[in-house]
């Protein structure tokens, strides 16, 4: 009974479930579908009891999304919410790897914001930009060469920068016991602070502008390739699907990724197999922690590299936060935080057009934190699943299957 | 009348059919046993009777009644209790918090602490346990602490008691004493159904006993008609002799020492004080002692958790002052845990994933940095038919697996590490005479090999049958060296109550 109830129990109440076998659980799919569900639904009730049409907000939500094809405008929301979800994968990617190895990484903003404030600078700073810039002029038509190694360089510094500061908190954690919620919320205000209230208007900033405007611009050799003119999309999609690859490659394919999922299913109570097995815990949780701060921070060099081309000085906070709610969505899995991110992508591009039926843009918010809501209620919702499921096949035919989760 | 009727239950689980048409009927104040090899099915029968699982078929019976039990709660309903082997116990509380919390008395909206000490203690004489209402649990020994268990579950209104390898975790004192216990509750009527893999215990305090086998019943018999030997061969299907033959094996170099070491708990206890001793190569030291007498601080030590706060331990002659868990597994050291839940496997991890972790840096398992999770299924597979680990997908979690095949994992994972160095700290906790017969021959073919052991058990048959020496801890210190030859069982047992024990020495 031990092993079997006690532990279990315990185990469960935190979605993570000891019984049964290691095969695909059709509820990872269903949970985050259902919720996105019921989501969608109270937000429909939010509407009509406000007095508007829930039917035409959502035509209009979903039409302007860029999911459906079709109509002269598609191209353009088509590009955005690839844009948008970009950055959202990114950061989603990064909540999600630390989910996975036990840790809430709610830094993922501040990492985001210290990448693209580094990947900004090697976009700009002459020693590197004047570099690759007489390189393109030298290539002539092959200049696009140079522009592949100036983005590469800058998002590369980007990362890396993104990671050392997540694993600072990673290292405070293990070395030091402080809670790695505390400590990357600190992180966040630090970084955030140090970039807006001072780096953007003031080391970075050109002195020939009178007015602050935000930091320099890059160079052109610093941007991201546009890949569907006229829009803005750029290959910031393609590289997310590579991170998105990456990391499911990281985590079941690669030894610290066996160790870092062994943490994570073991980190409520105490990591004490993987250390008595002579798992090098700590070292790993400060690697995971860098890794997850890459990922944010590739968020920060697509806002910069495909977007602004600067460091805007009206850049606001939550890219990061919605990071969260598409890697709870996603179900920390790299393929979920991919469609939880366009999802999330589709529903911001599209809540602007709401406005036209008298809603708020902000209502795309409503809907995710619903979603979000009702997927940290997933043991609610598991539960329920599972009753019905039961009830369901009791009717059906009593033997064969048993419930997928007891 | 019949407490508790049991009509053609079968669980499924996928691909493994647990429980296979199970029928039996258990009297009102009966104490009913049920025995059978690691993965016969007793744990899940259990869970279906207490409302954790729903059986794919059959139905159940309480008090000559069709019951519809769906959850513990319903199984609360219906007066049925469970004593967990894992308490469920909050260390910091009271004796009287734990044993009312859920269900606490109140005045107005606050906790009424007064009255439940007087509850518990009015319940506690009623059913003639004895327990200090006050005390903090933490501080209790396990034997007291399942005390506090059971009165948790009188005080539901339980009628109908389950049991499920409740000595598992207790001294063979305490075990006694909770006979006692189980008998005073039948007398007042109640009824319990009882798990151990103890055959003598089992003679000695069940009215009749199920037999189970691969899920099937496959006889209930009256104690009266039966004996130890007879519920062996019904349970494994074959003779089982528990002997331990005697191996000799050349004694070798030291592999491990420690002179002089203090150890403290995690509460700042000193809890191992001036502990000197060695093992050699081709040698089983075993190490006697009531539970809590600092063997779990010993190893923590050892294995490189907690660091002493004096005194030096040697691995194969080198210092292993602050030397990482890694670096240990790495220079030679194995350790069969007792606490399989937490400490010896990844639950939600496959028998494959677990089967290498430690190793899984080695090739072939990984190369650079890639895992090669194809040769790791390999290897799992043939560690599941050497060590007959069932039922035998390597892609099942460590979690769905009963508690002896859980510790049949541990045990393949930790001998095919390289090694020199084996801790086994209760390698026997929980599993069936045929896997205990198992362990034991895998356990003396090491010795054989020139390994060196370290036996940490509450088993004192164990103890006597294996080890070359024996070192009796109590309270932290090393009370007494003896040989299996010059000693007994009645005197290593006082030796562990410290009796005898010069109280200078120990204070
Ligand atoms: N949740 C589960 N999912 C899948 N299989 C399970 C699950 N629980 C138990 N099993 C399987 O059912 C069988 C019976 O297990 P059970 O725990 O009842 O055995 P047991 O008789 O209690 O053994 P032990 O003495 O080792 O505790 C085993 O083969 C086990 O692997
Ligand atoms: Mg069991």
């Amino acid at each position: 009974m031990s092993e079997n109830s006690g532990t279990n129990k315990f185990l469960r109440i935190f979605g993570i479930d000891n019984q049964g076998r290691k095969r695909r659980d059709p509820l990872n799919v269903w949970v985050p579908l259902i919720s996105i569900g019921l989501a969608l639904v109270v937000g429909m009730i939010v509407i009509a009891v406000s007095g508007r049409n829930p039917f035409r907000a959502y035509a209009l939500l979903f039409g302007d999304s860029g999911l459906i094809p079709g109509g002269s405008a598609w191209p353009r929301e088509f590009a955005e919410l690839l844009i948008k979800s970009a950055m959202y994968i990114a950061t989603g990617l990064a909540v999600a790897l630390a989910f996975k190895g036990g840790l809430f990484n709610i830094g993922a903003e501040g990492q985001f914001w210290v990448g693209a404030i580094v990947a900004t600078f090697f976009g700009y700073w002459s020693p590197v930009a004047g570099a690759f810039g007489t390189m393109a002029t030298a290539l002539g038509s092959m200049a696009w060469i140079a522009q592949l190694l100036h983005g590469a360089i800058c998002i590369i510094l980007g990362m890396f920068a993104g990671g050392a500061w997540a694993a600072f908190a990673g290292f405070l954690y293990v070395k030091r016991g402080v809670n790695i919620v505390i400590g990357t919320i600190m992180l966040n205000w630090i970084a955030w602070f140090l970039i807006t209230n001072w780096l953007v208007t003031g080391p970075m900033t050109p002195p020939t502008q009178t007015f602050t405007s935000g930091t320099y611009y890059v160079a052109d050799t610093a941007k991201l390739f546009r890949i569907m003119m006229p829009t803005r999309l750029n290959t910031s999609i393609i590289l997310v699907l590579l991170a998105a690859y990456a990391t499911w490659f990281l985590l079941y394919k690669t030894t610290i990724g066996y160790e870092i999922r062994a943490i994570g299913h073991t980190a409520n109570i105490g990591m004490e197999a993987p250390k008595a097995q002579g798992i090098n815990v700590n070292r790993r949780i400060v690697q995971m922690m860098f890794f997850s701060g890459c990922l944010a921070a590739l968020g920060g060099c697509f806002f910069i590299l495909g977007m602004q081309y600067q460091f805007p000085n009206t850049a606001t906070m939550g890219y990061g936060w919605t990071g969260i709610g598409v890697a709870l969505i996603g179900q920390s899995e790299p393929i979920g935080v991919v469609l939880a991110g366009l999802f999330i992508g589709a529903l911001r591009t599209g809540a602007t057009s709401m406005q036209v039926a008298n809603i708020p843009k902000t209502f795309s918010n409503i809907i995710e934190g619903l979603a979000v809501g009702f997927i940290a209620l997933q043991v609610a919702v598991r539960y329920y699943l599972v009753k019905y499921l039961q009830r369901r096949r009791a009717h059906a035919d009593p033997p064969a299957e048993q419930e997928a989760a007891a | 009348m019949k407490a508790l009727e049991v009509h053609n239950i079968s669980k499924m689980f996928p691909g493994n059919l647990a429980n296979d048409n199970i029928s039996f009927s258990v009297e009102k104040g009966e104490i009913f046993a049920i025995v059978g090899e690691n993965g016969a099915g007793k744990s899940t029968l259990m869970n279906i009777i207490y409302g954790i699982y729903t059986p794919t078929a059959g139905e159940i019976y309480v008090n000559e009644q069709k019951a519809r039990i769906r959850s513990a709660e319903d199984a609360i309903q219906l007066h049925m209790g469970m004593v967990h082997q894992e308490f469920m116990l909050i260390p910091r509380f009271t004796v009287a918090q734990n044993i009312v919390v859920g269900d606490e008395p109140r005045k107005g909206i606050f906790f009424d602490y007064t009255r439940a000490v007087r509850e518990v203690k009015e319940l506690s004489d009623k059913v003639a346990l004895t327990v200090d209402a006050t005390a903090i649990t933490g501080d209790l020994p396990v034997g007291v602490q399942q005390r506090v268990e059971i009165l948790k579950v009188l005080r539901r209104g339980a009628e109908i008691l389950i049991f499920d390898e409740p000595t598992a975790v207790l001294t063979p004192e305490e075990t006694q004493e909770l006979f006692v216990t189980m008998r005073k509750l039948q007398s007042q009527g109640k009824t319990i159904l009882f798990i151990s893999h103890k055959l003598k215990e089992v003679m000695d305090i069940a009215d009749r006993i199920a037999v189970l086998r691969r899920g099937k019943v496959q006889g209930i018999v009256n104690k009266k008609d039966t004996n130890e030997e007879e519920l062996a061969r019904m349970m494994v299907g074959r003779n089982v002799v528990l002997e331990i033959p005697k191996v000799e094996a050349s004694v070798g170099p030291v592999a491990f020492s420690c002179h002089d070491l203090r150890v403290k708990n995690a509460r700042g206890m000193e809890t191992v004080r001036d502990i000197s001793f060695d093992v050699r190569g081709g040698e089983i030291v075993g190490i006697a002692g009531v539970q809590g007498n600092g063997q779990d601080e010993l190893v923590n030590a050892m294995i490189g958790f907690t660091r002493p706060t004096s005194g030096s331990m040697e691995l194969n002659g080198k210092s292993m002052r602050l030397v990482t868990t890694a670096e240990l597994r790495r220079q030679g050291m194995s350790y069969i845990t007792e606490d399989r839940a937490r400490r010896g496997l990844v639950m939600p991890y496959t028998v494959r994933d677990n089967s290498v972790m430690g190793q899984h840096l080695n090739a072939p398992f990984s190369r650079g940095l890639r895992m090669n999770y194809d040769k790791i299924a390999e290897f799992a597979e043939g560690k599941v038919r050497e060590y007959d680990i069932r039922p035998g997908d390597v892609l099942d979690t460590a979690g769905s697996l009963s508690g002896g095949n859980q510790q049949k994992l541990i045990l393949a994972r930790e001998l095919s590490l390289p090694h020199n160095f084996l801790i086994a700290s209760q390698p026997t906790r929980g599993l069936d005479v045929g896997a205990t017969e198992f362990v034991y021959r895998k356990l003396l073919e090491e010795k054989k090999s020139g390994k060196a052991i370290l036996l940490i058990s509450l088993e004192l048959s164990e103890i006597l049958g294996l080890s070359d020496r024996i070192l009796v801890m109590f309270e932290g210190h090393i009370v007494g060296e003896t040989t299996p030859d010059k000693t007994t069982e009645e005197a290593l047992g006082l030796l562990m109550l410290g009796v005898g024990v010069d109280r200078k020495v120990v204070s």
